[in-house]
């Protein structure tokens, strides 16, 4: 028993340490090269010149991508588990159309503002999950997986449509641009946004936390479920809007980032197989510096220019995960 | 056959006298037929005679026009630009949506954006010559058309070089030799006379021509050449892409005198917080540039050098 109580401990060490190493390096990587002297004085003391890139750019943005690849991750384990496929993803409900929509809808109005574009994006999020969401009630009394995956699906490329077609009309300058805004990154991270990104995702990150053993018994079958006595239908709704919403609140703030949602929870489980009370933390964390290392990735492989974080995820995740594929099924 | 002429061929593709007894969608797919027999029958019946114009564009293909092109269509703007300079803007029968210099384009039918033109569009104006960008998408383009017999010209119009170079192709294909020769060395001469000699302190300049993400422009474009003939610095002359997404901790470290915006309106991203790190946002130090001549090599450039010298000089 003490064994067993001594090798979570270091486990846990062993992460923590992980997840560190993962900050510092985000820290300390970057367009500008800095040494780690110069990144340590310039978080504590503000006159030092690298103090605004570490302090004001830096941080929040690798603090950001934590959160954001976190959130993204936990989205996915919770829509694998409640869904009971294993293709589900943050994306798959029709949010990323939504949201790619309402930007370029706000790119061809030429809305001004300085968040006129991350708003718009959330928006059309919104609208494009309560869309999917009352057809799948509608075809079916009760929330069915099923149905609400082929709405998603759906309602996805019906948005993806209408934004080309915007695209092609428009006869606003740059509006060809949306698609790189929609690809992700990081580069407009701030403390607001953080902040406000941080504020907003607390509340649903905690209630799918608080839904473990829903989630544990959901993922066992309805049937058993049921018997267990979880309410699946009201589960199933919980998962779902807590999900689209921060799904919807990581496109708004740093654009459409694929493969974390899906490919992280997998790659957690390969190596261990816990119970979600579990797994949700250990696929937040990993997820969370999957993302910071992706980030370091694109504003430092071809300096000074940046790449889209999206393109590294699927570059560096899907060979690791091929790798970690094979030898759990040898 | 032999002697038919253009002229005569252009007449055979509006088969109007007989469509109008014909309704509906069999009339207008006996024209289409009738129209594509025509092409065919020009481009087999007209050999390529003494005074045909020969010569190769810069996607390597042979441009052959019989005699001077009559009717052009234009998809470049540059393109347009220069053929009224040349003196052979009343032969433009079709241009892009963008083509918006000199006033007189404006009266040309608006065949599009000029990206993946609609070939019927440029088939209805008749064209004996279409004026392509010369990228790998026009190919294909350009092969269609050939195959229908109008001859086209793909034609790389990037900088301030090709003023000069594409003025006189464009002279030759429209038989303006003289005024293309006089519009290219007016154009060398102002260039030369508007470029500022090297200051003491050239301001670094950003060129910012979208804000989220940040995307510059690099090395060797237009705008870049326009910046630094004026006195000025790119900021991010190390990027030898024709433009790419920057982050703000690059601009930050690097420190721009000044940053030079293509957007029309207040520059909002100057709002965002994590722009507050560079010196030239927190000072407001913005050059908001508007106007094709900016966007475009044109025989315009050497004037709005000079614009952009002055307005360095007055923010230095």
């Amino acid at each position: 028993m003490t064994t067993a109580h001594d090798s979570t401990r270091l486990r846990l060490v062993i992460l923590t340490v992980l997840v560190l190493v993962c900050l510092l390096v985000g820290l300390a990587a970057g367009t500008v090269p800095l040494s780690l002297g110069q990144v340590w004085h310039g978080l504590w003391r503000a006159d030092t010149s690298a103090s605004v890139i570490v302090r004001d750019l830096r941080a929040p943005r690798v603090l950001l991508a934590f959160a954001v690849g976190g959130s993204l991750a936990v989205c996915g384990a919770a829509l694998q588990a409640m869904i009971r496929n294993p293709l589900a993803e943050p994306y798959l409900l029709g949010l990323s159309g939504g949201a790619g929509l309402g930007a370029v809808i706000a790119i061809a109005t030429e809305a001004t503002g300085p968040w006129s574009v991350p708003l718009a994006a959330f928006v059309g999020a919104i609208a494009a999950v309560a869309l999917v969401y009352r057809l799948s009630v509608v075809a079916g009394r009760r929330l069915d997986p099923r149905v609400l995956l082929l709405s998603g699906v759906v309602v996805g490329s019906f948005a993806g449509a209408l934004m080309s077609a915007i695209i092609v009309l428009s006869p606003a300058a740059g509006i060809r641009n949306a698609f790189l805004w929609l690809l992700g990154g990081f580069g407009a991270a701030s403390w607001r946004s953080l902040g406000v990104f941080a504020a907003y995702a607390a509340l649903p990150l905690a209630i799918i936390g608080l839904n473990g053993r829903n989630l544990d018994l959901v993922a066992l079958g309805e049937e058993p479920a049921h018997h267990l006595g979880t309410d699946v239908d009201r589960t199933r709704r919980v998962i779902y809007a807590c999900t689209a919403l921060l799904t919807a609140a990581s496109v708004a703030t740093c654009g459409i980032i694929g493969f974390v949602g899906l490919v992280v929870p997998h790659a957690v489980r390969t190596v261990a197989r816990p119970l979600h009370r579990t797994l949700l933390p250990l696929v937040f964390v990993v997820g969370g510096s999957f993302l910071v290392l992706s980030d370091v990735l694109s504003r430092t492989v071809v300096r000074p220019l940046e790449l889209p974080v999206g393109v590294i995820t699927a570059l560096v995740g899907v060979p690791l995960f091929a790798v970690l594929l094979r030898r759990t099924m040898a | 056959m032999s002697t038919a002429s253009p002229p005569s061929c252009t007449a055979r593709l509006r088969p109007r006298g007989w469509a109008v007894s014909i309704s509906g969608l069999y009339a207008r797919l006996l024209a289409f037929a009738a129209l594509l027999v025509g092409l065919t029958a020009c481009r087999t019946a007209v050999p390529p005679g003494p005074a045909a114009t020969l010569l190769v564009d810069d996607a390597g293909d042979t441009v052959r026009v019989a005699g001077a092109a009559r009717r052009i269509v234009s998809l470049i703007p540059a393109a347009t630009e220069l053929l009224f300079a040349i003196g052979a803007g009343s032969r433009v029968v079709g241009r892009t949506e963008w083509c918006d210099f000199p006033d007189a384009a404006a009266r040309v039918p608006n065949l599009g954006d000029g990206i993946n033109p609609n070939v019927e569009a440029v088939l209805a104006s008749r064209p004996d010559l279409v004026i392509l960008y010369n990228s790998a998408q026009n190919a294909a383009i350009a092969g269609r058309l050939r195959a229908l017999g109008i001859a086209s010209a793909r034609l790389n119009t990037d900088a301030l070089s090709d003023v000069g170079r594409v003025g006189r192709i464009l002279g030759r294909l429209t038989g303006r030799v003289a005024g293309a020769d006089s519009v290219a060395a007016v154009f060398d001469t102002a260039l030369a006379r508007a470029t500022a000699a090297a200051g003491p302190r050239r301001p670094k300049v950003l060129l910012l021509v979208w804000e989220q993400p940040p995307m510059t422009i690099g090395r060797g474009s237009f705008l870049s050449e326009l910046v630094e003939r004026a006195g000025g610095v790119n900021l991010f002359a190390d990027v030898t892409a024709s433009a790419g997404t920057v982050s703000i901790e690059a601009v930050t470290a690097r420190d721009p005198d000044l940053i030079l915006t293509t957007a029309e309106g207040p520059a909002s991203f100057a709002e965002r917080p994590e722009w507050q790190a560079v010196r030239a946002v927190r000072e407001r130090r913005f050059l908001p540039v508007s106007g094709s001549e900016y966007n475009r090599p044109s025989p315009r450039a050497p004037g709005a050098i000079r614009e952009l010298a002055r307005r360095l000089r007055a923010r230095a």
